[in-house]
């Protein structure tokens, strides 16, 4: 298991003393002194209660948000806007109600100019990938909730990002599902290695799927803990939720949380 | 098949207590013909009535299409641009409150008595709906997929043609179904105040002469006109379905 200090070997993306101050009257600090390192093809995961700025920290690294003070680089480059190399991933579905599953997965590449015939295999591939073989010429409303999320990271991962920004992804789906497709994007990570970054309040997923942790605390928005997962991969359910460590870390994450 | 029995059957017994119930109310004819009289006075100057619907129906299409134009060009043209949503939209609104009706003799001030009146009074009437039917649109789209556009780096113009356009077409098909009645009301009434042709000068000339039957005979032309004009918008207005589809 890398230690937090050897996985940021490649540093991909660098966030340092990041404040993010929304104007106002009452004016708090959404963010305050945020610092954090991602090294390439690492899976970190950040936790925290409702309103610690968790969402904020990843529309500032996905350029969709301006932060008021601090550096953010992705690749060494600093984020001003959107940059082509990270997809983002929403908790609501990005599906478009009048396409079909396909166009809608399509869709992505489109807007950035790819060639529909250089990403139609891929569309194709994830398309059973995520069990939505069947599905492709139907329209979102015919779909479960879950195979919309489903389509929604297809549509992502059909890009290639090097870099995936996930914000409470699975927050809207049963627990059920919410397992199913965390294992499946667990696969689907071992395969392709992206960097990821995922916001969630679901400590069981972060602690399953995750190198690192890392904890907030709210008002003002701080990072307070980054631990260590260590844990084997590749990770199957069946063989990580009986690991004693697996319910350790989550003891220790609920306890740091105070949510015991 | 069984609803269309029921509407038949309906319209069937409606006409009937129009036939029937004028002369056993003792309705007098000049106030109120039977329906048997209608059909004949329309009858007999059914080529009248048929140029005269041409010419309403013209105005109508005309009127309404640059409504149609107009009100999405300047509801785009509001949303998109802040000095335009500062300074044209109050003006619009402060139009919007003025009562048509009453700009419409002006229309014929200025545009004299022929078609060119005609198409402005219909202008008028149908352009206000549409222009808010359509900021109602642009407006409403989801913040998500905003959101998830510009993550996507899309253009502007992708934003526009791919999200905005589309979120926008259940609303403005909205305002379509409403801005068509009222482009008839329009042209009629511009025809009141001034015209030489059309059905609403064809009513006007009726009851100069007392000619109840007549005049009721363009009432329902015009009804029918009106009907299906919208008919047509409603079913062109099915090839928007994604109207509150969740996604």
């Amino acid at each position: 298991m890398p230690a937090p200090q050897e996985a940021v070997a490649k540093e991909v993306i660098r966030v340092a003393d990041v404040v993010k101050r929304f104007p106002g009257k009452h004016a708090v600090n959404a963010l305050e002194d945020v610092s954090l390192s991602i090294g390439e093809r690492e899976f970190v995961s950040i936790l925290g209660p409702s309103g610690c700025g968790k969402s904020t920290l990843l529309r500032i690294v996905a350029g969709l948000v301006p932060h008021s003070e601090g550096v953010v680089q992705v690749n060494n480059r600093a984020i001003t806007k959107p940059v082509p190399e990270i997809g983002v991933v929403f908790q609501s579905s990005n599906m478009l109600p009048w396409l079909t599953v396909e166009q809608n997965m399509m869709l992505g590449a489109q807007l950035r100019k790819i060639p529909a015939e250089s990403i139609a295999p891929k569309v194709r591939e994830l398309t059973r990938m995520l069990g939505l073989s069947g599905f492709e010429n139907n329209h979102p409303h015919e779909l479960s909730g879950g195979m919309r999320q489903r389509a929604s990271i297809g549509q992502i991962l059909a890009l290639d990002p090097s870099i995936l920004l996930m914000d409470e992804p699975f927050g809207a789906l049963d627990a059920l599902t919410r397992d199913l497709l965390n294992v499946e994007l667990l696969r689907i990570w071992q395969e392709r290695m992206q960097t990821v970054l995922l916001v969630t309040h679901s400590i069981q997923e972060a602690v399953f799927l995750s190198d690192r942790v890392l904890v907030m605390s709210a008002r003002p928005g701080r990072i307070t803990h980054d631990i260590a997962i260590d844990l084997p991969r590749p990770r199957r359910p069946e063989s990580i939720k009986g690991n004693p460590r697996y319910g350790e870390y989550i003891a220790q994450i609920s306890q740091i949380m105070g949510v015991y | 098949m069984k609803r269309w029995i029921e509407a038949i059957v309906f319209w069937g017994l409606f006409a009937l207590l129009w036939e029937y119930g004028v002369a056993l109310f003792g309705i007098r004819s000049y106030l109120m013909p039977p329906l048997s009289k209608v059909i004949s006075a329309g009858w007999q100057e059914r080529e009248l009535i048929l140029s005269e619907s041409w010419v309403t129906l013209l105005e109508v299409l005309v009127g309404f299409v640059a409504a149609v134009f107009g009100g999405v060009l300047l509801g785009v043209a509001i949303h998109f641009n802040d000095f335009a949503k500062r300074t044209l939209y109050p003006f619009i609104t402060a139009l919007q409150s003025m009562p048509k009706i009453a700009l419409a003799p002006l229309m014929i001030v200025w545009f004299g008595y022929g078609f060119a009146s005609k198409i402005a009074s219909t202008f008028l009437f149908a352009f206000f709906p549409l222009v808010i039917a359509t900021l109602g649109g642009l407006s409403g789209i989801a913040a998500n997929l905003d959101e998830h556009f510009r993550a996507l780096g899309a253009s502007r113009w992708d934003t526009f043609i791919r999200l905005q356009l589309p979120s926008a077409l259940p609303s403005f098909v909205d305002g379509v179904k409403i801005a068509m009645p009222l482009a008839v009301i329009g042209a009629i009434v511009g025809e009141f105040i001034g015209s030489e042709k059309g059905l609403g000068h064809l009513m006007t000339l009726a009851t100069a002469n007392a000619q109840t039957d007549l005049m009721f005979a363009a009432i329902l032309v015009i009804t029918f006109l009106a009907s299906m004009l919208y008919w047509g918008v409603e079913v062109l207005s099915r090839a928007v379905w994604w109207r509150g589809k969740t996604a």
